[in-house]
């Protein structure tokens, strides 16, 4: 049972926080969320429970609202509706300090007049922990971490990478509730930011804590997560496990946000031709076989690159464009081909691919793999 | 002659002012542009050290050789006896205590006050802080002369003329050092602090312990105006303090003017030793200050 009355701010600070009576209470909950800034909403209506030992990727755009979830959860920020459960205590009104959970900052926020030694160890005695207990537990965190040669170092003497183990051991040392991870990895160069992600997992299941973790890199989002929501100017999109993200994707906006290269959109009609349903558009006219579809209404119809198919002419539902753009990828080719006056499509074709550029070629959409959204941008469930 | 039956001409044969002025790197002077800089130098150096090498040779002159001409630069015999009679004949070891014992008071407390407001309206988040802060900023913009006579009132009513609290009070409401204090706080990263409030830290542990350390070059540039401009303040302890005890170093030696006379050769004196700690401070604090001053224009 939630007990849902409001606490007194003024006393419930340091008080201890109310508790909910279930004891298999989820380790992070957020019912009914919103923040305000003035007129601008950045949240609205965010609910969610996260399990203990999850790893929930919030994933969107910039400003779509994701690290305001993280500072509500944190009590960096108030949220102005909705309750936040932490392991079960209701800690709308409960300060930071004595929430249980650890972040990690988009810049590390280390302290820089601090060693890597006092770093990780500055939460444990802000609580007050015995000297010995905080010199065990900063060695083993910085074990864990490798980082125990760089110990006596300031942060300025590191590499971004060691940089970023030190604010994960600042987070690791407390042992709490949650993570919270707030685009950890965006400071560090693309091959650095693999190895981190790589850690970042391995470390994950040897800690095995909740993690909430932020980040526009839909790469990361895919790789880490045990489920993902996917945000947009502070609504939630879709909330499911990276596989459903991608493959199911509820609206054009996840369907073009998830997955890269990005899912080609043509907007378009469904009709009956020779007894078979098609998507009609511009750019083709797709048969979209075996399933029930709104004949007569606008639609929008999706296919991932990897689900075009070069063909020759002639083969039913053949689609003829001509070749503006081939990217070489190393595994594959990107073609981007031009089907109509201001349609193209992108195609993800094997690397031994034969093409030229200005090349008239024809290609074949996977009807079992198009993805169908009404006018409204929803998915037409199938 | 060259090659092609054209005469090119050697570089010695350039005239010389295309070598003053021809095109070089950046950074690279020019013998002129050298030459007007060690100029500018040394008219800078007169300027600011034949004042203090005039009361140097003063201050051990005879006052009937004070006025000769031409000038005796350096006196053949060292005359001590205005230094013997300061020591021994006027309170200065006195005006020294109270002069010291002023502005370092009033520097650790501006310290104290002035990085606790800056870091209030630099960080926290209350109803009015915008209007609070240009209201304290305004106050700038009354010159002090505008408040002499009022402050003395103030004092006076507060029972505090004629004591330490009388020149230690009044400084402290000075709003220069909140404005360096909030701006350089300004610019640390939110996430710092932040990553305090989550680790345990309250409010004041923020600002003991994570934004204190970070903004030791500003607090060394507010230490030492704050410092000099007590050491040197004249006006106020003038109103404020009237006994013997009381004075401070600059009221002290204007205390020693007669009616009709100056003794120049005593006041030349007590100005040298009045250098000596505000030297000190500003050597042990020098690189500090430096860095302190540049810190706002090379922060990445």
């Amino acid at each position: 049972m939630k007990l849902r009355g409001r606490s007194d701010r003024s006393a419930a600070v340091d008080a201890p926080a109310v508790t909910r009576e279930d004891a298999q209470a989820p380790a992070i909950e957020l019912v009914g969320v919103g923040k305000r800034y003035g007129e601008t909403r950045a949240l609205t209506d965010f609910t969610i429970d996260i399990g203990h030992d999850e790893f929930l990727v919030l994933l969107g755009p910039s400003g779509c609202g994701k690290s305001t979830v993280l500072k509500v959860v944190a009590g960096l920020e108030d949220a102005t509706e909705g309750e936040v459960y932490i392991n079960g205590r209701l800690v709308n009104y409960v300060a930071p300090k004595a929430r249980d959970v650890a972040m990690v900052f988009q810049n590390y926020a280390l302290y820089p007049h601090m060693t890597v030694e006092k770093n990780l160890g500055f939460p444990l005695k802000m609580t007050g922990r015995p000297k010995a207990e905080v010199r065990e537990r900063v060695r083993e965190a910085a074990r864990l971490l490798e980082l125990e040669p760089e110990l006596s170092r300031y942060p300025e003497q590191l590499s971004g990478g060691q940089r970023q183990r030190v604010a994960l051991g600042r987070a690791i040392v407390r042992n709490p509730v949650a993570f919270l991870m707030d685009e950890p990895l965006s400071n560090l160069d693309a091959l650095l930011r693999v190895q981190m992600r790589d850690e970042l997992q391995k470390l994950h299941r040897r800690v095995g804590r909740t993690t909430v973790y932020v980040t526009h890199d839909q790469t990361e989002a895919m790789t880490m997560a045990d489920r993902i929501v996917v945000l947009r100017s502070g609504l939630v999109q879709q909330v499911g496990t990276p596989d459903e993200v991608y493959r199911r994707p509820t609206n054009t906006f996840v369907a073009s946000f998830v997955g890269s290269p990005q899912m080609n959109l043509f907007e378009g009609r469904a009709e009956a031709r020779d007894g078979v349903t098609t998507a009609v558009s511009p750019a083709a006219a797709i048969p979209l076989s075996g399933e029930r579809y709104p004949e007569g209404e606008e639609v929008t119809f999706g296919v991932r690159p990897e689900d075009v198919l070069l063909t020759v002419d002639g083969e039913r539902g053949a689609v003829a464009g001509v070749v503006t753009l081939v990217e070489p990828m190393g595994p594959d080719v990107y073609l981007d081909v031009a089907l109509a006056d201001d349609c193209s499509c992108l195609v993800r074709a094997p690397a031994d691919t034969k093409v030229a550029e200005g090349e008239r070629i024809h290609l074949r959409f996977r009807s079992e793999k198009i993805h169908l959204f009404d006018a409204e941008g929803v998915r037409i469930p199938t | 002659m060259g090659a092609n039956g054209r005469v090119v001409a050697s570089s010695r044969e350039r005239p010389s002012l295309r070598r003053v002025f021809r095109l070089r790197p950046v950074g690279e002077a020019g013998p002129l542009l050298t030459a007007a800089s060690y100029a500018i130098v040394i008219v800078a150096c007169v300027v600011t050290l034949g004042p203090f090498f005039y009361i140097l040779t003063t201050s051990v002159k005879d006052s009937g050789l004070l006025f000769q001409y031409p000038p005796d630069w350096i006196p053949a015999d060292f005359f001590w006896g205005n230094y013997t009679f300061l020591l021994e004949q006027t309170s200065f070891l006195r005006w020294m205590l109270n002069t010291l014992v002023v502005a370092l008071s009033v520097t650790v407390l501006k310290l104290l006050f002035d990085s606790m407001a800056g870091y209030a309206f630099a960080k926290m988040r209350f109803p009015g802080k915008n209007v609070l802060f240009v209201v304290v900023l305004a106050t700038l913009m009354i010159p002090f002369s505008a408040i002499l006579i009022p402050l003395f009132f103030l004092v006076r009513d507060l029972g505090l003329l004629d004591t330490y609290w009388a020149l230690i009070l009044p400084p402290l409401a000075n709003p220069v050092g909140i404005f360096l204090m909030r701006s350089f706080i300004e610019s640390l990263p939110n996430d710092l602090e932040n990553a305090a409030r989550l680790d345990g830290c309250s409010e004041f542990a923020v600002y003991r312990r994570v934004i204190l350390p970070l903004i030791k070059p500003p607090l060394v540039v507010l230490a030492v105006l704050t410092f000099l401009i007590q050491y040197t303040s004249f006006i106020w302890p003038l109103v404020a303090v009237s006994s013997e005890d009381m004075r401070v170093l600059t009221t002290g030696l204007a205390a020693q003017r007669g009616v009709t006379s100056i003794d120049w050769g005593t006041v030349s004196a007590g100005g040298i030793m009045a250098m000596i700690p505000i030297t000190i401070v500003f050597l042990a604090l020098q690189r500090y200050f430096i860095a302190g001053s540049l810190a706002g224009a090379l922060k990445q």
